[in-house]
């Protein structure tokens, strides 16, 4: 037995008994011996196959092809993809408002982003009974700062944009998340104000955000903000597409009942 | 070569605390006097839209590189004195790989936070270097455990635990600056 072998062993992942038995066998036998044992193994594991109820089910459905040596059956294609997100905001854009709510419940696991943007579409389609369902779940949404931010930098609009910032800061919102929401503002005070709070909270996230938020020249994405990039701007980008407006009003309407 | 430095912790946060005022008022006359820039550098500071947009290109970019280098050259005028320099390129190595270092969970976790640039402010932080900081009490608990050992440490090892009894108070290791 080799020291891997042993290793195993000791893990619990040795063989034991009859098996280990046979392994050490073949390995002080000859050649020839080694082949005759080979062979008789591949027939005594076919004549199990053919006597094992699963396989003779399986051949006498059709599921199991001839010309395969192994007789496994054919691969299957992965199933399509059910809808997104992406394919919501798609129906929205193309003017599918209704499509659009009807894909936001197929997906909706009842928490996250799928509940806000479903809950924002039954609002706006005054849909109070749906809209009561949902509250709770998004005046609960974890981080509480998140979704307020979120708004506030895809609301595209500094007054408009200042409340949720506040309410983001009275939630203990993090110096990086303000910083962030700030630098995409369109007052320009309040970008330089943003952006050298990002550098003194998260420096390669400020580089990133410089580079693919504000495209300033002669700045580059940092890898190293990469996921923490992309966990807050997908949010961002999808209240943004749905309407910035909407997901605004929803989250003063969660406000009355608990949310931040 | 790693060296050790003194760090005075309110120095070093009031010159952050200046930095960040004179960038938020974007005050390039301010921030060239603070930086100690003149001629074409102080300049070249007025240049850009916000002074902010400097620091947040590339250190590496030659338009931005003398910006940096000032940044961390007036930060360790201010706030580090160097207190021990190694002469072995395997120190690194050594910390962050000798068995006996690592079995022990506590010690590790004071090497490793010396050597983690993430606990530097990010003017002092320059990209690929190793670097990091430790407070007084860990440095000195650490200083203490490597005396212990010291019998059981390789040459750059002994010596590194000479350096860090140098150290007055928090510890910053850097090797770049």
């Amino acid at each position: 037995m080799g020291f891997f072998d042993k290793a195993k062993k000791l893990l619990g992942l040795g063989a034991d008994g009859d098996d280990a038995q046979e392994s050490e066998g073949e390995e002080h036998a000859e050649p020839g011996d080694r082949l005759a044992a080979a062979q008789a193994k591949v027939a005594a594991r076919s004549v199990a196959e053919r006597s094992d109820p699963r396989v003779l089910a399986a051949e006498r459905a059709g599921k199991l092809d001839p010309r395969r040596k192994d007789r496994r059956p054919p691969l299957v294609e992965a199933a399509p993809q059910g809808p997104s997100v992406e394919d919501a905001l798609a129906a929205r854009e193309a003017g599918d408002k209704d499509g659009a709510q009807k894909i936001l419940r197929d997906i909706d696991r009842g928490g996250g982003l799928r509940t806000v943007l479903r809950a924002a579409a039954a609002m706006e389609a005054g849909d109070k009974a749906e809209l009561n369902s949902l509250l709770t779940a998004v005046a609960n949404e974890e981080p509480r700062y998140k979704l307020l931010l979120q708004v506030a930098a895809a609301l595209d609009d500094a007054e408009a944009a200042r409340p949720y910032i506040e309410r983001a800061e009275a939630h203990k919102a993090p110096a990086w998340a303000l910083g962030w929401a700030k630098a995409t503002s369109k007052d320009p005070a309040v970008v330089r104000e943003g952006l050298v709070e990002l550098v003194f909270a998260d420096h390669a996230l400020a580089r990133t955000v410089g580079a693919r938020d504000l495209k300033l020249p002669g700045v580059e994405a940092d890898p190293d903000a990469g996921s923490r990039y992309a966990s807050f701007v997908h949010g961002r980008e999808s209240i943004r597409r749905f309407g910035a407006k909407a997901v605004a009003a929803l989250l003063d309407e969660a406000r009355k009942v608990g949310g931040p | 070569m790693l060296s050790l430095y003194s760090l005075d912790r309110p120095a070093l946060q009031a010159f952050a605390k200046e930095l960040k005022g004179l960038l938020l008022s974007d005050d390039r006359e301010g921030l060239a006097k603070l930086l100690e820039l003149s001629g074409s550098l102080a300049g070249r500071l007025a240049e850009a839209p916000r002074a902010i947009d400097w620091f947040l290109r590339a250190d590496t970019s030659p338009e931005a590189a003398p910006f940096f280098s000032s940044l961390r050259r007036i930060a360790k005028k201010r706030a580090l004195t160097l207190a021990w320099t190694s002469e072995e390129a395997s120190l690194e190595g050594r910390l962050r790989q000798y068995d006996i270092l690592r079995e022990d969970g506590e010690i590790a976790a004071r090497i490793d936070k010396l050597l983690s640039p993430a606990r530097l402010p990010w003017f002092l932080v320059r990209p690929g270097a190793t670097c990091g900081w430790l407070d007084a009490t860990g440095r000195a608990q650490l200083a203490e455990d490597l005396r212990r050992l010291r019998a059981t440490l390789p040459p750059e090892l002994a010596a590194f635990a000479e350096g860090l009894q140098e150290v007055d108070g928090d510890a910053v290791a850097h090797d770049a600056l």
